[in-house]
């Protein structure tokens, strides 16, 4: 506190932290999980037995649970949640958001019990069997409907962002179709790593391979716009061009943007599977894997970025 | 008729003495950490003749008419009242700070004891319920700050409106804020 007017502290913090870019992760990674799981059933020719459809089905309830208690605990007043489920604003993106959710959490419930529906038909779990049949019974308009909100939940998570005009970073059309592409990136990459651990005996490693080849046109897409982004804020002159500039070549976290998200996420997987596909043929699973993996650690290290940089670099 | 407060800073008139700072602090019991206003000294600016000048940036809410804590507010918990003046309704809040991120001010900041966010509120809830005005201007030992309703002609801010040259902060952003500025001109320099 050095100047007359007093403490400045207020006016860099920083009023959404970690939880809010793992929660942003999670939920595009959901959304992915789901998107990709419901396109896989239509075209493949086991459906619902297909262990990419299963991970997906697994995931997309899992990943957006674990992504919404995160939220609930970055509020200052936690225990006034439930007033977010009362009282609405439609002009408020978080608002509409929680009526999505409301929507898109119970569909992705539905979605996995109509993908293990034969798992409820006894033991521990047969009191929801009537669920598990009446989930089955509908699959294709729970299909249709898991399809529609997984989009929704996808770009939401941008739009939350991309309404605050008080940051230029944040402020722009891209950002909605960047998260929305870079999920669906990343709920594929989930449904290949935890189809092949746990789903393996139900997989056709032809079908891996196209699901991950379809990865790769979402990574030069993701290039696309990150490229748009940034190149656009240039031409909007002054305030968010100074930073772009700032954004790109300042802090700890321009090094997360080229390392984290351009470098390891997005460069890295596809350098690798020009060099190295056609001699890892022995094994393309474990290859697979490790740059699935890869993409992962890209989309979290993107959504660090864009909510840290974004909010400290006005 | 329904009022339309708003309040005029007056650049050529200010000193920078944080009086309006100090009485707000008092008046509205602030916690020691946060402040709802602060008058940012910047320079001095040397010009072309020589002179020097200072410019004073008074550092606090705007009272936008298109407010956009208001919009993004997920429960209505942020509004804007009948007289035009924005308020938090703290019982409503859940702490998701959206209206912290989303205010171009940087009005804003989260109240250490309710953990829910605070600003500057013109002193409605105290002394203008009161028919008194803001702890700011009426400390205000040069009158640098002016207050009133917009609606009413004869009101002394809506002759000093209509006489001096205003701007308004980011009002590209098209939140129409409610606080005017009165450009410093000393030094020869007017923006």
């Amino acid at each position: 506190m050095n100047q007359l007017w007093g403490s400045m502290d207020q006016y860099h913090q920083i009023a959404w932290h970690w939880e809010i870019a793992v929660y942003l992760f999670l939920a595009g990674l959901s959304a992915g999980a789901a998107i990709s799981a419901v396109v896989v059933k239509k075209i493949s020719h086991h459906s619902e037995s297909n262990g990419l459809v299963k991970a997906g089905a697994v995931i997309a309830p899992i990943a957006i649970a674990a992504g919404l208690l995160l939220l609930i605990f970055d509020l200052t007043r936690p225990l006034n949640f439930w007033r977010l489920l009362v009282h609405y604003n439609f002009t408020s993106v978080m608002s509409v958001g929680v009526l999505a959710l409301f929507i898109y959490f119970p569909l992705t419930l539905l979605l996995f019990a109509a993908t293990f529906h034969e798992k409820f038909s006894s033991g521990m779990f047969a009191c929801f069997k009537p669920i598990a049949g009446l989930a089955k019974s509908l699959g294709k308009v729970i299909d249709a409907l898991v399809l529609l909100f997984g989009v929704i939940i996808g770009a939401y998570t941008g739009f939350l962002l991309s309404a605050m005009n008080s940051h230029s970073l944040l402020n722009t059309p891209v950002l909605p179709i960047l998260f929305l592409a870079s999920g669906l990136s990343s709920g594929i990459c989930a449904n290949i790593i935890v189809g092949m651990v746990w789903f393996h005996q139900d997989l056709n490693i032809n079908e891996v391979a196209s699901l991950d080849h379809t990865d790769k046109i979402i990574i030069y897409i993701e290039l696309l716009l990150l490229f748009a982004l940034f190149v656009g804020m240039f031409y909007q002159g002054q305030e968010a061009a100074a930073t772009a500039a700032q954004a790109l070549t300042h802090s700890a976290w321009a090094g997360v943007f080229w390392i984290g998200a351009v470098g390891v996420g997005l460069l890295l997987p596809l350098v690798l599977n020009f060099a190295f596909s056609s001699s890892f043929k022995s094994s393309p699973s474990k290859f697979i894997m490790f740059n699935a993996t890869l993409v992962i650690l890209g989309v979290l290290s993107l959504r660090f970025y864009i909510l840290y940089a974004g909010q400290m670099f006005s | 008729m329904a009022k339309k407060y708003a309040m005029i800073h007056d650049n050529n008139l200010c000193i920078g003495c944080q009086a309006c700072s100090i009485a707000c602090r008092a008046e509205n019991k602030i916690p020691n950490e946060v402040y709802r206003i602060q008058v940012w000294i910047q320079g001095p600016n040397q010009h072309a003749d020589g002179s020097l000048n200072y410019d004073f940036h008074r550092q606090s809410c705007v009272h936008c008419e298109n407010p956009p804590c208001v919009k993004v507010c997920p429960t209505k918990a942020s509004y804007i009242n009948q007289d035009g003046i924005v308020l938090i309704d703290k019982k409503k809040c859940v702490g998701c700070l959206y209206c912290v991120e989303a205010c171009p001010y940087k009005a804003r900041y989260v109240d250490p004891v309710t953990q829910a966010p605070d600003k500057c509120t013109f002193c409605y809830e105290s002394r203008l319920s009161r028919g008194e005005q803001p702890a700011c201007v009426t400390v205000c030992p040069t009158d640098a700050l002016i207050f009133g309703d917009l609606n009413n002609p004869s009101d002394k801010i809506s002759q000093v409106i209509s006489r001096k040259i205003t701007y308004q902060q980011k009002e590209h952003l098209g939140t129409r804020p409610k606080m005017f500025i009165v450009p410093n001109t000393q030094g020869g320099k007017i923006r």
